[in-house]
């Protein structure tokens, strides 16, 4: 008889479990349904993110793209703007560049004039951005004056210009000098116009 | 050139010696008074043709012309009886040339021997005032070899009438434009035989001699950097003789031959230096903060003038052969460069600037003496003296395009080189190539 209500009390038992764990049971379902809301809301925050991460991605691709167009055409720019410049009876072939600018001097003087600072901060940025080029600095003086000492204030000039470029950064072996005194005028005039031409310091470009 | 010269055989027969050297011109007197000198037609002796007296005559009264000593009287501008007169006269007949007007008689002969290949030239000096027989000389030579001959010979006469040789056996180097370029050339002094030494198209400039004449030193870009070079005058045998970076140029050899002064941009600024005849060894001579450059050499070796901006102008400075006692001699003017010091040692001749042109003066070496050599008219720069120190060559811009001139030290008379178009730069005087 104890045995039988045992089982009874068992099955009681059980049933009661049924019965409490009924609704328990119920929430499982409700859960489901809730989960599956949970999920879809999370999916659909990280397809979000992932989108938003993917366009960010995209963007920043964009970006580096244009930049790298940017540069490119910069480079092609620079790369167009190179010149050959082959002169008889001196050796070798160099390039020239619109972009590696001129600077002048007032006669017979040989420092670099305030003005002319941000031209040569420009053709320093130039030079830092292609590390490999190396330019010769030519020293010019107009017509005027004795050749043997216009070479030596050309010989000036074209040092003058490269002490400035290294004591802003571009390296002193990427800097060779030249002066040609008098004797290679870019405007062959006799008169104010063309000696200010001619007193400059000019960029070749040896190699790159 | 040592070939042509080799060949020479001269050989003097003096007929009579003056009985004492009677100088006959002050050469250094301050105003030139030029003696009065007749040059009758030369005699063509045998079968000479009677092309090359004269010949003779044309490179003799040039040469006697170009030297500012006389004033030459041209058998054409003789009476009609003096004019048909040739050959040398006696001693006994000289009263017949008192209406040529002149104070000296200078009168030869020439003959063709060996079948054309020989020359022998004879002259002789008479001084018409004292009418006496002053000297004779006699040359010989290679037939080729006439233009020499006949500079050697008027070089003994104007030995005898101013106490010193003339330069008529010299050449001059220089920068000539002719071909677009610039080229080096040299020509005879009476502007003969111009021949282009380099051929090369590149940059050639400041023509220097060596000493013993037989090649030219000069600047040339050829290797993209202003190198010095040296020559033979035929443009063989170039070297490459300094190559630092930067200015190798402006050669001023010692009196001795032992060292070059010069100026070279190695250090990031045109310096003098010294190197020794090969090219090695350079001393570096000035240490401003200036721009160094054209030294020239005193003749006693103990002295450099040179040019430097060192005061914030370019001036003439002198400093000991050390670099040492440097001292500035130029105080006028704020552009005084290209220094040549005279063979002589008493003077240093430059270019100034006057009113915006450039004009030849000469100073003492102490800056004493100023004296201005040129006019107003162009541009004359680069003074070099010739080797006896009378004369000093410069180019100018007088009639339009550069042309070189030869002048007397004292800015007396000058006359251009060559009668080229122009485009001559950067005299250079070698030294005499008598011997």
């Amino acid at each position: 008889m104890i045995r039988k209500n045992y089982l009874v009390l068992i099955l009681a038992l059980c049933l009661g479990l049924i019965l409490t764990g009924c609704p328990k049971k119920m929430v499982p379902v409700d859960e489901a349904s809730s989960k599956k809301s949970d999920d879809a809301a999370r999916f659909e925050a990280e397809k979000a993110a992932k989108e938003q991460a993917e366009r960010e991605a995209r963007e920043k691709e964009q970006t580096r793209i244009k930049e790298e167009e940017a540069r490119r055409a910069q480079e092609k720019e620079f790369e167009k703007s190179l010149v050959a410049k082959k002169q008889p009876g001196i050796e070798g072939e160099v390039l020239e560049s619109k972009l590696l600018k001129d600077v002048s001097f007032d006669f017979d003087k040989y420092d670099i004039r305030t003005q002319d600072i941000n031209i040569l901060k420009e053709d320093a940025a130039l030079l830092m951005k292609y590390s490999n080029v190396k330019v010769q600095i030519e020293g010019h003086c107009d017509e005027r004056g004795t050749g043997e000492y216009n070479l030596a204030l050309g010989e000036r000039r074209a040092n003058s210009v490269k002490k400035y470029l290294v004591s802003i950064g571009v390296p002193a072996d990427r800097l060779s000098t030249i002066s040609y005194g008098k004797e290679m005028p870019v405007d062959p005039g006799h008169h104010e116009e063309a000696w200010t031409k001619n007193r400059r310091a000019h960029f070749v470009i040896l190699s790159k | 050139m040592k070939r042509l010269f080799s060949l020479f055989l001269f050989t003097f027969l003096i007929f009579s010696s003056a009985a004492e050297a009677r100088v006959y011109l002050d050469v250094n007197a301050p105003t030139l008074v030029q003696i009065p000198i007749v040059l009758p037609s030369w005699k063509a002796v045998d079968k000479t043709p009677p092309s090359l007296p004269a010949k003779v005559y044309e490179i003799l009264e040039n040469d006697l012309a170009f030297s500012g000593f006389f004033r030459v009287i041209n058998f054409n501008s003789l009476p009609a009886h003096l004019q048909k007169k040739e050959g040398i006269p006696s001693t006994l007949y000289l009263q017949e040339w008192m209406p040529a007007n002149g104070e000296i008689l200078l009168a030869g002969e020439i003959t063709l021997e060996s079948e054309g290949l020989n020359l022998k030239l004879k002259f002789h000096l008479f001084d018409l005032i004292e009418q006496k027989h002053l000297v004779g000389k006699q040359y010989e030579g290679p037939v080729q070899n006439l233009r020499t001959i006949v500079h050697r010979m008027a070089d003994e006469v104007i030995l005898q009438l101013t106490g010193e040789r003339g330069v008529n056996t010299t050449k001059i180097a220089y920068v000539s434009l002719q071909s677009g370029n610039k080229e080096i050339s040299v020509s005879d002094i009476d502007g003969a035989n111009i021949k282009q030494v380099t051929r090369n198209q590149s940059i050639n400039v400041s023509p220097a001699w060596t000493p013993d004449g037989k090649k030219i030193a000069f600047t040339s870009y050829l290797k993209r950097n202003p190198d010095l070079y040296l020559t033979d005058l035929d443009g063989k045998n170039l070297t490459r003789f300094l190559s630092f970076p930067g200015l190798n140029t402006s050669p001023s050899w010692s009196p001795d031959g032992k060292q070059i002064a010069v100026m070279l941009g190695k250090d990031g600024k045109s310096e003098i230096y010294l190197v020794d005849a090969g090219g090695g060894n350079p001393r570096r001579l000035t240490h401003g903060h200036g721009n160094e450059a054209s030294p020239t050499w005193s003749p006693d070796g103990k002295w450099i003038a040179f040019v430097s901006d060192r005061s914030g102008s370019p001036q003439i400075y002198v400093m000991s052969a050390e670099g040492s006692e440097v001292r500035r001699i130029t105080f006028e003017g704020n552009y005084n460069t290209q220094p040549s010091w005279s063979p002589k040692g008493d003077r240093i001749a430059f270019n100034g600037r006057v009113g915006g042109r450039y004009t030849i003066f000469t100073i003492q070496p102490d800056g004493a003496g100023l004296q201005r050599l040129t006019s107003a008219a162009g541009d004359n720069e680069n003074p070099a003296w010739s080797p006896d120190g009378r004369y000093i060559a410069f180019s100018s811009t007088r009639t339009g395009s550069p042309k070189i001139f030869i002048t007397h030290a004292n800015g007396f008379a000058p006359r251009p080189l060559t009668q080229g178009k122009g485009g001559e730069l950067s005299p250079a005087w070698s030294r005499r190539f008598d011997q």
